[in-house]
C-alpha cells in the first residue's frame, strides 16, 4: 500500500514544483506581511497587549508560518477540482493503484507540500523569535504535519463537492476568511474572548476561535518560542481531531467521486 | 468599449461575491478585533481608520482585474475580434482604461456605502472631492494594470508580479496605519508611504468622511495632486504602450 501512496506523493510534488515562481511570489508576500505590516503594528500596540505578547512581530511570525502552511496545503484542492472538471480522474483510475492509495496519497501529499512550503517561513520565525528545544521542534513538526493533512483533506472535500472552479474559489474564500480571521493568527485569543465577554462578539465565534486548529497550532509555536500562552496538550488533540475528520471525509468523498 | 468591459466584469459573479465576503469579514473580524489591540494615543479610532483604508484596498484590487482580462482575451483569440471592430485604436485603448476604472468604481460603490454606514460620518463637499479622487485613482490603477499586462507577456508572471506588488503597495501605504507610525517604524517605509498613491487615496477618503479622529491632514491639495499625477501618468503611458503592443500581433 505504501508504494502506491509514495507514487501519488511523488506525482503531486512534481506538480507542486511546477509552480515554483508562484511559490516564490507567495513567500515574498508572506514576508512582506512580516517585515512591513508586523514591524509597523509593533509601533501602535496598546501597553495592555504589549505586556502580554512582548512584540507584534514575535507574535505574528508563528501565525504567519501557519498561514503559509494553510495556503499551500490548500493548493491540492485546486488541482483535484481541476482534475474533476477535466475528467483527468479517469486516467488516475487506470493507474495500477487502489482507490484507497490514491485518495490517502492525495491527502498525505497535500500535507507534505504544505510542510515543505512552510519551512522557510518557520525558519524565519525561529531566527527572529528564538529556537525551540529538539523535543519541542519535533512536536511542532508533528502537529504542523497533522494540521497540513487536515487542511489538505478540507480542501479536497470542498474540491470534490463543488462542480465549477468559481464555486470552489468562492467556497475556498469563505473557509479562508473564517479560519484566518476568527483565529489567533493575527491577534491574541484573549482579545476575541474579551470581545465575547463584553457582548461585542457572538459566543459561537469565540468558541470557534478557541477550537480553530490554526489558533491551536499558532499558539503552540508561540508557547515554545515566547513562553506565552502557556502550553496546553489540548491544542494537539484539537488539531488531531480536525485532521481525522477532514482526512477521512476527503478520502471517502474522493473515492466516491472517482467511482462515479 | 467601456460598456463591454463593465458587462464583462459583472460576469465574474463568484469573484465579486468573494471580494464582498472578504470585505465584510475584514470589517467584522480583523477591523473589530485588531482595533482592540491598538494604542488609542497613536490612533484614536483605529476601527474607523481601518474601514476607510479597506475601501481603498478593495478599489485597488478590483481595478487591477482588467489586466487579467487582457490575458484571457489574448488566450481566447478575442483580441483579433476587438481589433476588427469599427473603433479607432485610441478609442479602443482609452475605452479599456476607462472601463477598467469605471467597473471597479461601480463594484466598490456599495462597499463604500457600507463603509460610510459603519464609520458613521460624512462631509458632503469633502466627500464629493474625495469621490472624484477615488475615481481618478481607479482609472490610474486600471491603466497601471493594463501597462504591466502588456509589458509582461506571461499571465503567470503577471499574476505573481501583481500579487507581490499588491502586497508591497498596500502595506507600504497609509491604508492600514497612519504615516507618522510608518515613519516611526522605519524611515524608508515612511518615505515610500508618503509618495504612494494608495496613501493619497486612503487619506483623501478619510478626509471626505469628515471624522476628526481619522483625518490625517489639513490640506487635501497635495494628495489630490498626487492622485492626478498618478492617473495622468498611467492613463497616458498605458494608452501609448497598449496602442503600440496591439499592432502587428506583438502581444501574442
Amino acid at each position: 500500500m505504501m508504494k502506491g501512496i509514495l507514487h501519488i506523493v511523488e506525482l503531486d510534488f512534481r506538480n507542486f514544483f511546477r509552480y515554483k515562481w508562484w511559490l516564490a511570489g507567495l513567500v515574498s508576500m508572506n514576508l512582506a506581511d512580516l517585515f512591513i505590516m508586523a514591524v509597523v503594528y509593533n509601533h501602535m500596540l496598546s501597553s495592555t497587549v504589549t505586556n502580554r505578547i512582548t512584540s507584534y512581530f514575535n507574535f505574528f511570525a508563528p501565525g504567519l508560518a501557519v498561514t503559509g502552511l494553510f495556503a499551500s496545503a490548500f493548493m491540492i484542492g485546486r488541482e483535484v477540482n481541476m482534475e474533476r472538471r477535466r475528467e483527468i480522474h479517469h486516467y488516475m483510475l487506470s493507474i495500477p493503484i487502489s482507490r484507497y492509495e490514491l485518495a490517502f496519497g492525495r491527502v498525505i501529499s497535500g500535507g507534505l507540500r504544505g510542510l515543505v512550503y512552510m519551512t522557510p517561513l518557520l525558519l524565519t520565525c525561529f531566527i527572529f523569535v528564538g529556537f525551540p528545544t529538539i523535543p519541542q521542534l519535533l512536536l511542532i513538526i508533528f502537529t504542523l504535519f497533522l494540521l497540513a493533512m487536515g487542511i489538505s483533506g478540507l480542501s479536497i472535500s470542498i474540491a470534490v463537492s463543488t462542480s465549477s472552479f468559481e464555486k470552489f474559489v468562492t467556497a475556498r474564500g469563505l473557509v479562508y476568511y473564517t479560519l484566518f480571521f476568527c483565529s489567533s493568527v493575527f491577534y491574541p485569543l484573549f482579545l476575541i474572548q474579551d470581545l465575547g465577554q463584553s457582548g461585542q462578539f457572538p459566543a459561537i465565534l469565540v468558541i470557534f476561535a478557541e477550537v480553530n486548529p490554526l489558533s491551536n497550532a499558532s499558539d503552540m509555536i508561540r508557547s515554545f518560542l515566547m513562553g506565552t500562552p502557556a502550553f496546553s496538550p489540548y491544542w494537539i488533540l484539537s488539531v488531531a481531531i480536525f485532521t481525522l475528520i477532514f482526512a477521512l471525509t476527503a478520502a471517502f468523498a474522493y473515492i466516491k467521486i472517482l467511482a462515479r | 468599449m467601456v460598456e463591454r468591459d463593465v458587462r464583462l466584469f459583472f460576469q465574474y459573479k463568484f469573484l465579486i461575491i468573494m471580494r464582498a465576503i472578504w470585505f465584510v469579514s475584514q470589517i467584522a473580524f480583523f477591523g473589530l478585533i485588531a482595533s482592540r489591540m491598538i494604542n488609542v494615543t497613536a490612533v484614536p479610532d483605529y476601527f474607523r481608520y481601518y474601514v476607510g483604508g479597506l475601501s481603498v484596498m478593495t478599489l485597488y484590487s478590483a481595478a487591477i482585474f482588467i489586466g487579467f482580462d487582457i490575458y484571457e482575451e489574448a488566450e481566447h483569440g478575442v483580441f483579433e475580434y476587438l481589433l476588427s471592430l469599427p473603433v479607432s485604436r485610441q478609442q479602443l485603448v482609452l475605452g479599456r482604461s476607462i472601463g477598467g476604472g469605471l467597473r471597479s468604481f461601480i463594484y466598490v460603490g456599495p462597499l463604500i456605502a457600507i463603509s460610510l454606514y459603519v464609520m458613521g460620518g460624512l462631509n458632503p463637499i469633502a466627500f464629493l472631492v474625495s469621490l472624484f479622487a477615488l475615481f481618478l485613482f481607479s482609472f490610474g490603477v486600471a491603466g497601471m494594470s493594463i501597462t504591466i499586462a502588456v509589458m509582461i507577456k506571461s499571465s503567470d508572471r503577471f499574476d505573481i508580479f501583481m500579487g507581490v506588488l499588491d502586497a508591497l503597495i498596500v502595506r507600504l501605504s497609509t491604508a492600514m496605519y497612519p504615516l507618522a507610525i510608518v515613519q516611526a517604524a522605519n524611515p524608508v517605509y515612511g518615505g515610500i508611504a508618503s509618495f504612494n498613491p494608495v496613501s493619497f487615496a486612503a487619506d483623501l477618503f478619510r478626509w471626505g468622511t469628515g471624522i476628526p479622529q481619522i483625518i490625517t491632514f489639513d490640506n487635501p491639495l497635495l494628495p489630490l495632486l498626487g492622485i492626478v499625477a498618478f492617473f495622468s501618468f498611467f492613463t497616458l503611458f498605458g494608452v501609448v504602450i497598449y496602442g503600440k503592443r496591439i499592432e502587428g500581433g506583438s502581444w501574442q
